[in-house]
């Protein structure tokens, strides 16, 4: 009897939790998550290990160990109407209790920033983050808790197969929730001492293929880097 | 007499035919109502409004809203599906969703068809005048390794477009999408709660629905609780529930309260369980205002249950009439003793139906339900004290208790003492100085909150869910009118630039309106035209190996899109948060609402449809206060006129003298309630006023009994004093009541009967002048 007064504002909780969430809001995060969260269980793999068999507790075990990573990597973006990969190169340094820079050299010249803040990327001012990702705190936390070596956060969304030993593996994700499954086939993973390839297959029929090399676990940050992290 | 048998035959006759009808209105359950809104004023003669207002209302009298909280996120998720397979299992609701399967193949298909109709005033902008810039972020956005992906091939959306549709949709709130689980959660106070919404089989106005909804949760939250996680909720079912069994409650403690606390008095002071057979006219009175009521109205409202529940301390008074007479008559006979205070009787059923039928003048659906109920009932009970109780009662001699007449006398007494100290011009004089001090301090309140007496705990849990989703919605919205879709999306567009600034200046959290969801077929063109010079500024795209023949290909595609209109832009998933906006078709022309988020100033509001065409506000709350208010004025209006109908009814028997004197007491006895709240701090509320127009009505019957003095005049006291604690009995209860509207008409109602009763012997003064 005096419902409607007092819970007029619950019917339009309600009605745009309904609509706007469950579409709008949840499908951006939706469709800017997989990528940061894979690339950095990716680089979180680029550790030698030298144990013969190994699981994945032990790889998570050994990946939370090293506190800095340089390398470079290449990107090609396979897609289906193109005759030739979308080719891109560039260098990325992982600090553990930082994030990650992703830096791109060619064809363009672009920096990337993931940290607890968010992903920023910089301009001619300075590093700005990403507007519409800043609400997106779960997904950052997600990706620092595999930057950290906590792979169950990928063990959730993906089926994880670990084939091969500590010196020759080959990792596959393989998407649990329908959600997943309408965008990836699948994720190969290859490595030996380091991480070889990262092989990303949608279900559109296009694929990225991640090349790292000389990914080095023994430099510390230098001050440029310390100073990209800080800001 | 032929008249002592004919009458109670007659009126057996009359109440076997009225609990047929009774049957027959029961006989597909009971026909009583839950809704608020049947009893507030219907302001609205605007049928469109109206309908508008019915799309915001439906989803909150059928949807629950539940946050399910855990430190632990997968905790979160794991109880909040075992709550959503629970409570899909448990037959009460049509659809439980705790978790988001989205239709990506419709999606894509979605923004592919509305690339032109739905790219954002912004990316607009740049395609048409920086075409350079436009060309270089998608070629930015294909090496972008953290832009995600995309839900459309880059082959099939070259210029991105659908890319830039995806980031420009409006995203407020903080929920977020578990990609795993497919759950929307929220971060906050430490926890992570996974929002779970339940759609019920049923309305919040079913009568058993809300009260098993009501359960449920709280069977949940106590299982969640033994799981470590907290349950928040936010339901009109929840009002619902908690108003029905506050009625129940309330109607129980009113009702049981006055029916026990008069069986009492009556047995004390008459001492024969016989005289408890007086009861039956109240249950006679119930039945003929409950039938009256579902006839006129199709059924009745809890509420005038509750309030009609009072109806019991003024029903009881008839009998009371010739039964107080055993203190003088003796022997008391039933059927003389009737005769004697027969035209006693008939008029106070005639001044109290006045005072009753008053408050159907006024605009609350509310007062008319209870207004006729009571003046049904009144009847009811009238004409079953007069013709059938005294036949009940035939051969009982009341050797009433000695002690009532005492008091009575003693307080006759008092009165006759303290009027030898201070005569009555100098007690008037004292009066209207109480009067006059306590109506300087009283203060005029009026809410339609008075009528919600939801507990704390509902509204808290409300707010918090409010706050941890980020959703704060207004109740008012803008309804824009206009002749065709083109015209409204321009007013649309009008509208929202005043909102845009209203959001820059945080006055406002944001609003939805159909000209953010598509472009005015203008702008569509516009789109397709500058497409024509694009070819100049693709090279970038060009040099990434990106076939020139595919861009020519798509944007002949695009230019060969056809222009969306409202109908084809609401058809697909992205929609859906707009497509209750859409009124479509009406009167000619077309409608749309404007919902709004957040805002904190619903003054401001009104100032931007000033100058706008088409546009209005509506605010039904801001509407229902004013109303209030106004009704007040008429309200007071309504009683002068009672007053001056019960005047005429009473020259006849009193002469213009008496009758005016009979009215100014009880007039006189208002005047000092209304000083006692000023006195009290209490706001005079309408409510209030509604309970002191109710209580001169049933006064004047006060003063009747004194002026008439059948039997002497401690017996008439002791008549007036057994009436006033009967009816005070019930109406005073009515103050506990947990309803501010409920309890303010208890609160007044009780202070005029004892005004009326310590003011009702003047009416005799004459006599001793």
């Amino acid at each position: 009897m005096r419902s409607p007064v007092g819970a007029g504002l619950l019917a339009k909780v309600v009605n745009d939790i309904a609509g706007y969430l469950t579409r709008c809001g949840a499908l951006k995060s939706f469709a800017s998550k997989p990528a940061p969260t894979v690339i950095g269980f990716m680089l979180l793999l680029s550790v030698s290990g030298t144990a013969c068999a190994f699981d994945l507790q032990q790889l998570s075990d050994q990946l939370a160990k090293p506190s800095v990573i340089h390398g470079s990597f290449i990107q090609e973006k396979h897609l289906r109407a193109l005759p030739q990969p979308l080719v891109s190169q560039g260098s990325f340094v992982l600090a553990k209790n930082h994030g990650l820079l992703w830096l791109l050299k060619t064809p363009l010249q672009q920096d990337y920033r993931i940290s607890a803040q968010g992903i920023a990327r910089r301009d001619a001012n300075g590093w700005q983050l990403l507007p519409n990702k800043s609400a997106g705190a779960e997904q950052n936390r997600l990706f620092l808790a595999v930057l950290q070596g906590d792979s169950s956060g990928l063990q959730r969304d993906f089926e994880l197969q670990l084939q091969g030993e500590a010196t020759q593996w080959k990792l596959t994700l393989i998407p649990r929730s329908m959600l997943l499954k309408q965008v990836f086939n699948q994720i190969n993973i290859d490595g030996g001492a380091l991480v070889h390839t990262i092989e990303l297959l949608e279900t559109q029929g296009d694929s990225t293929l991640l090349r790292l090399q000389g990914s080095a676990a023994d430099q510390p940050l230098s001050e440029a880097e310390q100073h990209d992290f800080a800001q | 007499m032929p008249s002592e048998r004919l009458l109670p035959r007659l009126f057996l006759i009359l109440l076997v035919a009225v609990l047929a009808l009774a049957g027959w209105q029961w006989r597909h359950g009971a026909p009583l109502s839950a809704n608020l809104m049947e009893l507030v004023p219907g302001s609205t003669p605007d049928a469109l409004e109206l309908q508008a207002e019915q799309r915001v209302q439906e989803p909150l009298n059928r949807e629950m809203l539940v946050l399910v909280g855990h430190a632990d996120r997968q905790q979160a998720v794991a109880v909040a599906q075992q709550l959503g397979e629970r409570w899909q299992a448990s037959g009460l609701f049509e659809k439980v969703q705790w978790n988001l399967q989205a239709d990506l193949p419709a999606l894509r298909e979605q923004l592919l068809r509305g690339r032109l109709a739905m790219l954002s005033a912004k990316d607009r902008e740049q395609l048409i005048e920086h075409p350079d810039a436009f060309i270089q972020q998608r070629v930015q956005s294909l090496f972008d390794p953290f832009t995600g992906f995309s839900l459309v091939p880059s082959q099939e959306d070259w210029l991105g477009l659908t890319g830039r549709i995806q980031n420009s949709q409006p995203q407020r709130g903080a929920v977020q999408l578990d990609i795993g689980s497919g759950a929307l959660i929220a971060d906050a106070d430490g926890k992570s709660w996974v929002l779970l919404r339940a759609r019920t089989t049923g309305n919040a106005f079913d009568m058993k629905l809300p009260l098993q909804v009501a359960d449920l949760l709280q069977a949940s939250r106590a299982q969640a609780g033994q799981q470590g996680a907290q349950l928040l909720a936010a339901s009109g079912l929840l009002y619902a529930a908690n108003g029905q069994r506050q009625a129940t409650r309330e109607i129980t403690w009113v009702g049981g309260g006055a029916t026990v606390g008069i069986l009492l008095l009556l047995l004390l002071a008459f001492r024969r369980w016989r005289v408890l057979l007086a009861f039956v006219p109240v249950l006679v009175g119930m039945l003929f205002g409950a039938v009256a009521c579902v006839a006129l109205f199709g059924r009745m409202h809890v509420m005038t249950l509750v309030l009609g529940s009072s109806l019991i301390g003024v029903a009881v008074d008839y009998p009371l009439h010739y039964l107080t007479k055993s203190w003088s008559l003796k022997p008391w006979r039933s059927w003389p003793a009737l005769r004697l205070t027969l035209p006693g009787l008939s008029l106070s059923l005639a001044t109290s139906c006045i005072g009753y039928l008053a408050l159907a003048w006024t605009p609350f659906p509310a007062l008319t339900q209870i207004a006729v109920f009571s003046a049904a009932g009144l009847v009811g009970a009238y004409l079953c004290a007069v013709c059938l109780l005294p036949a009940l009662l035939k051969g009982v001699e009341l050797r009433p208790a000695h002690w009532p007449l005492r008091i009575a006398e003693c307080l006759w007494l008092l009165r006759e003492a303290l009027l030898k100290r201070v005569p009555s011009p100098v007690l008037l004089a004292l009066v209207l100085l109480f009067c006059a001090g306590g109506l300087w301090q009283l203060n005029s309140k009026n809410d339609i909150r008075q009528w919600i007496g939801a507990p704390p705990q509902l509204l808290q849990e409300a707010q918090a869910v409010a706050r941890i989703t980020g959703f704060q919605p207004t109740s008012q919205f803008f309804l824009v009118r206009a002749e065709n879709q083109q015209q409204l999306l321009e007013r649309q567009r009008a509208l929202s630039q005043r909102l845009d600034q209203l959001v820059n200046m945080d006055k406002l959290q944001g609003y939805l309106a159909l000209n953010q969801l598509v472009n005015l077929p203008a702008e569509q063109q516009q789109l397709r035209e500058a497409l024509n010079a694009l070819a100049q500024h693709w090279q970038p795209l060009l040099d990434l190996g990106v076939p020139a023949s595919a861009l020519q290909a798509e944007v002949a595609h695009l230019q060969a899109l056809p222009t969306e209109d409202i109908d084809s832009a609401l058809t697909g998933p992205l929609a859906e948060p707009w497509r209750t906006l859409w009124l479509g078709p009406v009167d000619g022309g077309v409608a749309a609402m404007v919902s709004l988020q957040g805002l904190n100033n619903p003054a401001l509001l009104r100032v931007q449809a000033v100058d706008l065409p088409g546009v209005q506000l509506v605010d039904r709350l801001g509407d229902l206060n004013r109303v209030f208010a106004d009704t007040q004025v008429s309200a007071a209006e309504l009683k002068l006129m009672s007053c001056v109908l019960i005047v005429l009814l009473l020259i006849l028997p009193f002469g213009f003298g008496g009758a005016l004197r009979i009215v100014a007491l009880p007039l006189l006895a208002a005047l000092c309630s209304l000083a006692s709240l000023g006195w009290l701090g209490q706001p005079l509320t309408l409510f209030s006023l509604f309970g002191l127009l109710l209580v001169t009505a049933i006064s004047v019957d006060y003063a009747i009994l004194m002026r008439e003095q059948i039997g002497g005049a401690a017996v008439s006291l002791l008549g007036t004093l057994l009436a006033a604690l009967t009816t005070w009995l019930s109406f005073g209860l009515l103050a506990v009541s947990s309803t501010p509207a409920v309890s303010n008409f208890g609160l007044s109602v009780s202070l005029g009967l004892a005004f009326s009763f310590m003011l009702a012997p003047w009416a005799s003064q004459r006599k001793y002048a």
